[in-house]
């Protein structure tokens, strides 16, 4: 090992002092124009030509450290949950075949959808200019389960195994229409791209439990249509820090790649090249000030860690044939649904804060009685088994699971109706979610929609009331998690969002 | 208007330009005193620019005092004293300086100890002029012989020991009106210092009528739209915080704007209570949000303050993994993670003297014994415990059953056996036992 890694580093180039003088120049400029000049101005002038706007100004100076006490003061009040396994389901399951029992829907099979029921509702371009909207019940049976007597779909025999542990929310509605701004919407609290997701608000603001995973990781089931696509920025960290970034775990052998330590290169050169490196990001990091130095070299010590706690946590190895028994036939496969459940459960007794996982192949607006049926049979088993699994090993005492899609499904059919196959649009006025485990109650039902499932008629959760209130289990106030950016604070919530007290534990 | 500004602004100096006459001045006495000395003889040749300048400032600081009080911030009566004084020292300063010129010389030239005794002269007007001075900005009993008589009340060291008025409303009061509405200020003509000058009130009205926030003209004015002119404190001094109105608004609602009582006699509900806390800065005084006071008013009593949270780092750097539920009070979810049972003697004191902070415990897979846990019956407060993974027997159940606010255990994979969970579960308050185990 050759000993210059030890000496100190400088930048002895011409070209490169040229820079660093130029940068130097700059740095003095903008801190000094902006610190001392405003502070001189402020003091001097503010009092009578601004009046009370000096005192604002003031504290506008001092925004990092503001952002450091808004992060102090969390939690905001005593937390019911510390994790939370998001399953969501892409594409936008049907409230009618899985959850929301419509039986009076049976004697208008074919007859068009009242007006008076669509109360001139947006339809996608894809249903608008169908001479008849035609009402469809469900073809799939519904029973009564669990203590609460619950209807649940025949299609889900094992969620409803588990419906007494669940709390399930009918009257949720979304504000778009489409895809990519509801799934947007629902991950960011925004349509438009740009905003942090919901796990990277999470980890911005509760931390980490264990330092040697990422807080925020993602899976996404490889045994799915890809009907609707999804993209990174659906975990992305938006304006927060980007060590805050959903990590996505691939869907296969190797969950993360490059792991393994290349040929002739053992760990303790890796740590020695990792320290030096780290060191060079200081010096620049010393230089420009530059967050997104600190962010790298977070994430280069996170990928080190990694290469010794990933291949402990993804390995079933250890699993029991009882345990893929229960999640079904899938879960021998890596990168299934069913798999990924177990993993999800694996990452969460190693105290991650935030999994989400992703399942597409919900946006039937054809053949929605096969399409439903494979899903179903993809999802629900291990859905069941995830929520068992977590119950039996004492993990839903303090892990929030919630289950649910970007929006729900019209009540008439798209497309020709026959009496076997039909199909569903898009809709964002009313659907279903369920929540389990800490924080939520068990066991019940909450909010009520028409005779169509096509208006929320009792209870209304709207999809920033839905966030208020998952941070709310957390122990955040979602009014008081807030990041400066571009010269405003911002919220998951933005300006809105209720927390839904009624179905808090 | 530009104009007035101006003066305004120069007034407003004038508390800064006094201190160059007082230092020029006494300097001179000073020098005029070391020159007796033989040593500092040299310094006779600077008294009288010394004193020329002295008297340059203070006439300046006549003139800006005088704009000073145009702005009517300070009674007239009270003014006079200093501003006589103030002239006569700049009129003295200047006659002393006069003096020293050659021209008068010629004339007449003072006796040396006759022109030290007119220096010492000048030195007490000076003291006086200084000390009305300092009466007027803060308050004639500021500097008085009557402070050392006053009893000082110490800071109540918990909530229910503070005496309502005395420790906390009072306080508030002079803080955020005092500057103004004081005894030698009196804007309004009226005081916040004492019950009694409350109760009496100002020009207007009396400003606290007990049981009755309408007639209570402070509670009026603290709680006016900003904007208006007659929002008190006026001109965009700190307003009261929301907290602060809120106590005072109970002091004078149900409190009935005694004085004396404590906070556990006048039975003060517990919203009103935290917020007491956090203005007199007991325990964690991390703001508090209304939500975040209805949310925590749930949280059981018993939890107390945690006087050393270096306690909390000292068991971090142990590798324990500590998570902050609630700062007040203070909540802790505590992580021992797997491996550690080498390190728990180590850790235990810690943990013994956190005690009745821990929440939430995480002990599981750290093959630890029941003799390691002996320390479980001391943490009272404790509601989700997790022991599996740990070869645990029955003898922990005598460690469990005395935690009245204990929900959940998880005995998963321990040595408990069938009879002894089932005699957990009858402890009240036990909700959840869990005692699955695996490949069974």
């Amino acid at each position: 090992m050759s000993d210059h890694h030890h000496e100190p580093f400088k930048f002895t180039t011409p070209e490169l002092d040229q820079i660093k003088k130029k940068w130097d120049r700059r740095n003095f400029l903008t801190k000094t124009s902006l610190g001392i000049g405003a502070v001189a101005l402020g003091s001097l002038i503010g009092k009578n030509l601004l009046g009370k706007a000096a005192g604002s100004m003031a504290a506008e100076g001092s925004a990092a450290s503001l952002e450091e006490e808004i992060l102090r003061a969390i939690p905001h009040f005593a937390p019911k949950a510390k994790r939370v396994v998001y399953l969501f389901m892409s594409g936008g399951p049907s409230q009618i075949e899985t959850f929301d029992y419509k039986p009076k829907l049976v004697d208008m099979f074919g007859q068009a959808l009242p007006d008076s029921v669509r109360q001139g509702q947006r339809l996608t371009s894809m249903s608008s200019n169908q001479s008849i909207l035609p009402i469809v019940p469900s073809i799939y049976k519904f029973n009564q389960h669990g203590q609460s007597q619950t209807w649940i779909s025949e299609m889900l025999p094992h969620t409803a195994e588990v419906v007494d542990d669940l709390c399930i929310i009918k009257s949720i509605h979304s504000e778009a229409i489409n895809h990519d701004p509801a799934i947007t919407f629902f991950q960011t609290g925004n349509q438009l791209p740009g905003r942090a997701s919901i796990g990277s608000w999470v980890s911005y603001g509760l931390g980490s439990d264990n330092k040697n995973l990422p807080s925020f990781i993602v899976l996404v089931s490889k045994n799915a249509s890809k009907d609707q696509p999804l993209y990174s920025r659906l975990w992305g960290n938006g304006f927060l820090p980007t060590e805050h970034q959903g990590v996505q775990f691939r869907s296969g052998k190797d969950p993360v790649l490059f792991l393994d330590n290349p040929e002739g290169y053992d760990g303790t050169d890796r740590k020695e090249m990792l320290d030096y490196l780290s060191k060079l990001s200081t010096l620049q990091n010393d230089a420009y000030g530059d967050p997104e130095v600190d962010a790298r070299i977070a994430q280069y010590e996170m990928a080190f860690r990694m290469q010794t706690s990933i291949p402990e946590v993804m390995s079933t190895a250890d699993e029991t044939d009882e345990v893929f028994d229960l999640y079904g036939p899938d879960s021998r496969d890596p990168g299934s649904y069913a798999s990924n459940c177990i993993l999800a459960r694996k990452l969460l007794e190693k105290d991650v804060k935030f999994v989400q996982l992703y399942h597409q192949g919900w946006d039937h607006h054809g053949g929605l009685p096969q399409g439903m049926a494979k899903q179903c049979k993809d999802t629900d088993q291990p859905t069941a088994a995830f929520i068992k699994d977590l119950k039996r090993r004492g993990l839903l005492e303090d892990t929030l699971v919630i289950w649910g899609g970007e929006f729900g499904r019209t009540v008439y059919s798209q497309g020709k109706l026959k009496p076997d196959d039909y199909g569903r649009d898009h809709h964002p006025r009313c659907f279903t979610m369920w929540m389990a485990g800490a924080g939520v109650k068990p066991g019940i039902s909450y909010g009520e929609t028409d005779d169509f499932s096509y208006n929320v008629v009792k209870d209304p959760v709207h999809v920033h009331d839905f966030h208020a209130t998952l941070l709310h289990i957390l122990g955040v106030d979602h009014e008081r998690l807030t990041y400066k950016f571009q010269g405003r604070r911002f919220r998951l919530t933005d300006v809105e969002g209720k927390v839904v007290r009624e179905i808090l534990s | 208007m530009m104009l007035l500004d101006i003066t305004t602004l120069i007034g407003h100096l004038h508390p800064v330009v006094v201190h160059l006459p007082i230092g020029f001045l006494a300097l001179a006495i000073l020098f005029e005193l070391l020159s007796y000395f033989k040593k500092f003889e040299q310094l006779k040749i600077a008294i009288p620019i010394t004193i020329f300048v002295g008297f340059i400032t203070a006439v300046l600081s006549c003139i800006f005092g005088y704009l000073l009080s145009l702005g009517g911030e300070y009674e007239l009566s009270q003014i006079n004293n200093h501003k006589i004084a103030g002239i006569t020292l700049a009129v003295a300063s200047g006659l002393l300086f006069i003096s020293t010129t050659d021209f008068v010389k010629k004339i007449f030239s003072i006796p040396r100890l006759i022109f030290s005794s007119l220096c010492v002269v000048v030195l007490l007007i000076m003291i006086y002029t200084g000390h009305q001075g300092g009466s007027l900005t803060h308050g004639s009993d500021y500097l008085s012989i009557k402070l050392i008589n006053e009893p000082i009340r110490k800071k109540p060291s918990s909530v229910a020991e503070a005496l309502l008025f005395e420790d906390i409303v009072q306080p508030i009061l002079i803080q955020r009106c005092g500057q103004c509405h004081r005894e030698g200020k009196m804007k309004g003509q009226f005081s916040v210092q004492t019950l009694e000058t409350l109760l009496k009130g100002g020009k207007t009205r009396a400003a606290i009528v007990a049981g009755s926030l309408n007639k209570s003209e402070l509670f009026n004015r603290i709680t006016l739209d900003p904007s208006n002119e007659k929002y008190m404190p006026a001109d965009g001094k700190t307003p009261l915080t929301k907290a602060e109105i809120e106590i005072i608004q109970w002091w004078i609602e149900k409190g009935l704007a005694t004085k004396g009582k404590k906070i556990a006699e006048l039975k003060v509900n517990p919203e009103i209570q935290s917020k007491i806390a956090a203005v007199l800065g007991i325990g964690n005084s991390t703001a508090v949000s209304e939500t975040a006071i209805t949310e925590n008013s749930k949280i059981n009593p018993e939890i107390t303050a945690l006087s050393n949270t270096a306690l909390i780092d000292s068991l971090r750097n142990k590798g324990v993994n500590v998570r902050l539920m609630l700062h007040q009070p203070v909540m802790l979810d505590i992580t021992i993670p797997p491996g550690m049972s080498a390190s728990i003697n180590s850790i235990k004191p810690i943990l013994q003297s956190i005690a009745k902070n821990v929440i939430w415990l995480n002990l599981s897979n750290n093959g630890l014994t029941d003799n390691d846990l002996d320390f479980l019956a001391g943490m009272t407060n404790l509601e989700k415990l997790r022991l599996e993974k740990n070869p645990i027997t029955d003898k922990i159940l005598t460690q469990l059953s005395g935690l009245k606010h204990l929900e959940a255990v998880n005995l998963n994979e321990t040595n408990v056996s069938e009879a002894g969970i089932e005699k957990l579960k009858q402890v009240p308050g036990i909700k959840r036992v869990y005692q699955w185990k695996e490949g069974k």
